[in-house]
């Protein structure tokens, strides 16, 4: 019986049944066959208001969502570009550290393709860049940033990994400290490649111009602060992190409506909505699994995958290997937030049995999920790229594999040294 | 009054009151932060009426989701299934969904009642139960939207459908 509904639904699961509805329906059935009173699923999903960090996702998603319906992606370009546009293959180095940033700043929705992406992609061609290494390059660089702070995967996975039974803490700080250099070396490695890549077809270079750095920072005078707010405040440890979130909210919304006028009033109800649509959804999916976990955890299923698992691999890196194809597959598959909170449970206690580090597995579970993002060829950033840029699938493929390549060494590296990530801490 | 008028009026309520909600959370906790670091003080009921709120802003978030058909869900090969069979798949899905929410409403309204018998409070002089009451009303709104989605007529699925892509492509341009 259990194998057929399992069955059917994960047949629906795949047809476009709403997610929640999927982990709600096994929720639901699993308590009904434990005999376990349903009520205990409402009490389940109103357990999330136990997290105090939850407040941090919708703010700081509401900051985004605004921040990319204004002017503000073409400002930090320009601010970018005024201090590396100097160097050779200066605009690749740009269009990686621009979009870094923004997808920091806005959660990690896809969002950056189509806001920075759309800036940077006529840039590059009118630099002389080919077609497939603009493409390739702003669809590859549009998931770049899923480790810097405040990407709400990384906060998010924070969240799951606290609301776990472990017998060791995950301090949110440093997740966010350990995320810096496995971003840095995604860049360099980018920008190495981009080099070689274009070493027949090199731009010509604005030579530095302290006044063009002038007008760009005038320009951008007030967003300059938010890193101040966002960075100081938590790697600083002044604020919390939900304490930041809604100072940057509100600092953005009055800078955007009041200061640069790009948004205007009417306009916020809708950024609110789409806001609360997406934060609603993963949090929603994040109560539900809570309320399934417990009908795992009573059916004793991580006990037994946790021992299937130790029993069939020896060896440490062996299952971290598995564990990059699992995640790759899974991060082409399922957005990142839902992966997030249906995966991150089950892998987290057998990976501490092999000895790693739970701030070193979520950076290689978010590296995973980066490279995801545009894993031919299903990756979200795929389809994204080809409605945006208006290109047939077959093109931004071809176009996106080199940096898919190189980007997979580098979550490689991130794997297998976990000095890369740890070096910052303790 | 018509029915698809009420429906109108009905939505833009339901968008006001979370837009409404969600200011009031901005505003709510940068308060905090200023009384915290300012003037060295704090409301003992803010923290706790953040959390629920999110809590509320989350579900009311999901009815809309569900109103607009946006829900996150796989597809990995229904888009590749002749129109005529995917209206009929997703009639089956909408059906099941609707019951889903249901059943998540049932036992949520009881767990409500049982707070409303037990007279817990959440925090201040609020009740837990009302608190909680957000829980089955949401859930029961997803389900009657569920219900009227599954028994739309085709040519409605259909437009909805071909709304919905337009509308992400725009959401992309």
């Amino acid at each position: 019986m259990t194998l057929v509904f399992t069955g059917l639904l994960s047949l629906l699961a795949l047809m476009r049944m709403p997610l929640f509805i999927v982990i709600a329906a096994a929720a639901c059935y699993g308590f009904y066959v434990q005999d376990v009173n349903l009520s205990v699923v409402g009490l389940e999903i109103y357990r999330i208001t136990d997290t105090p960090l939850l407040l941090a996702l919708p703010l700081f998603a509401f900051s985004g969502y605004l921040l990319s319906e204004t002017r503000a992606p073409e400002r930090l370009l320009s601010l970018t570009r005024a201090f590396f546009g100097w160097v050779p293959a200066g605009l690749p180095l740009v269009a990686f550290l621009t979009s870094a940033f923004f997808t920091a700043i806005t959660g990690a929705s896809g969002v950056t393709i189509v806001a920075v992406g759309a800036l940077l992609y006529p840039a590059l061609r009118q630099s002389g860049y080919t077609k497939d290494f603009s493409l390739g390059l702003v669809t590859s660089a549009g998931s770049l940033g899923l480790l810097l702070v405040p990407s709400m995967p990384l906060i998010l996975y924070g969240i799951v990994v606290q609301q776990m039974d472990l017998p060791i803490q995950l301090e949110l700080t440093d997740l966010f400290i350990a995320g810096i250099g496995p971003l840095l070396l995604m860049i360099a490695m980018l920008s190495v490649w981009s080099l070689w890549a274009t070493r027949h077809q090199r731009e010509a270079t604005v030579p530095f111009s302290p006044r063009r750095v002038g007008a760009a920072l005038w320009q951008a005078r007030w967003e300059l602060p938010l890193p101040v707010i966002l960075l100081g405040g938590i790697y600083g440890g002044i604020v919390t992190l939900s304490e930041a979130a809604a100072m940057t909210a509100i600092y953005v919304l009055v800078i955007q409506v009041f200061l640069y006028r790009e948004l205007p009033l009417r306009q916020l109800p809708r950024v609110v909505l789409n806001t609360c649509v997406m934060v609603g959804e993963i949090l929603l999916i994040l109560a539900v699994a809570l309320a399934f976990t417990n009908v795992l955890i009573n059916a004793d299923i991580p006990t037994w995958l946790f021992e299937q698992v130790r029993g069939a691999i020896e060896n440490r890196y062996v299952f971290l290997m598995l564990l990059n194809g699992l995640l790759l597959l899974l991060g082409a598959l399922l957005d990142i937030f839902s992966a997030t909170i249906i995966m991150v449970p089950l892998i987290v206690p057998v990976a501490l049995s092999y000895g790693i580090d739970p701030v070193h597995l979520g950076i290689i579970f978010l590296a995973n999920m980066q490279l995801g993002y545009f894993t031919p060829p299903v990756g979200m950033n795929l389809f994204i790229a080809g409605i945006r840029f208006k290109e047939p699938m077959t093109d931004i493929y071809r176009a996106t594999w080199p940096f898919f390549l190189v980007l997979l060494a580098a979550v490689l590296l991130i794997t297998y040294v976990p000095a890369l990530s740890l070096f910052l801490l303790k | 009054m018509s029915w698809s008028k009420l429906r109108v009026i009905l939505h833009h309520l339901e968008n006001a009151l979370l837009v409404v909600l969600f200011i009031v959370v901005i505003g709510a906790a940068n308060t905090q932060i200023v009384l915290r670091n300012l003037f060295e003080s704090s409301i003992s009921w803010i923290d706790p009426f953040l959390r629920i709120t999110i809590l509320w802003l989350a579900l009311m978030g999901a009815m809309v989701a569900t109103r607009e058909r946006v829900h996150i869900a796989i597809d990995l090969f229904l888009r590749y299934l002749p129109y005529r069979w995917r209206i009929w798949i997703e009639r089956l899905i909408h059906l099941i969904s609707a019951l889903v929410c249901g059943i998540v409403a049932y036992f949520s309204a009881r767990l409500v009642w049982m707070e409303f018998s037990d007279a817990t409070l959440a925090f201040a002089s609020v009740p837990l139960w009302l608190c909680e009451g957000i829980l089955p009303i949401a859930f029961s709104v997803m389900a009657l939207r569920f219900l009227l989605q599954a028994f739309a007529s085709s040519r409605e699925m259909l437009d909805k459908d071909v709304l919905k892509q337009a509308a992400q492509e725009k959401a992309v341009t």
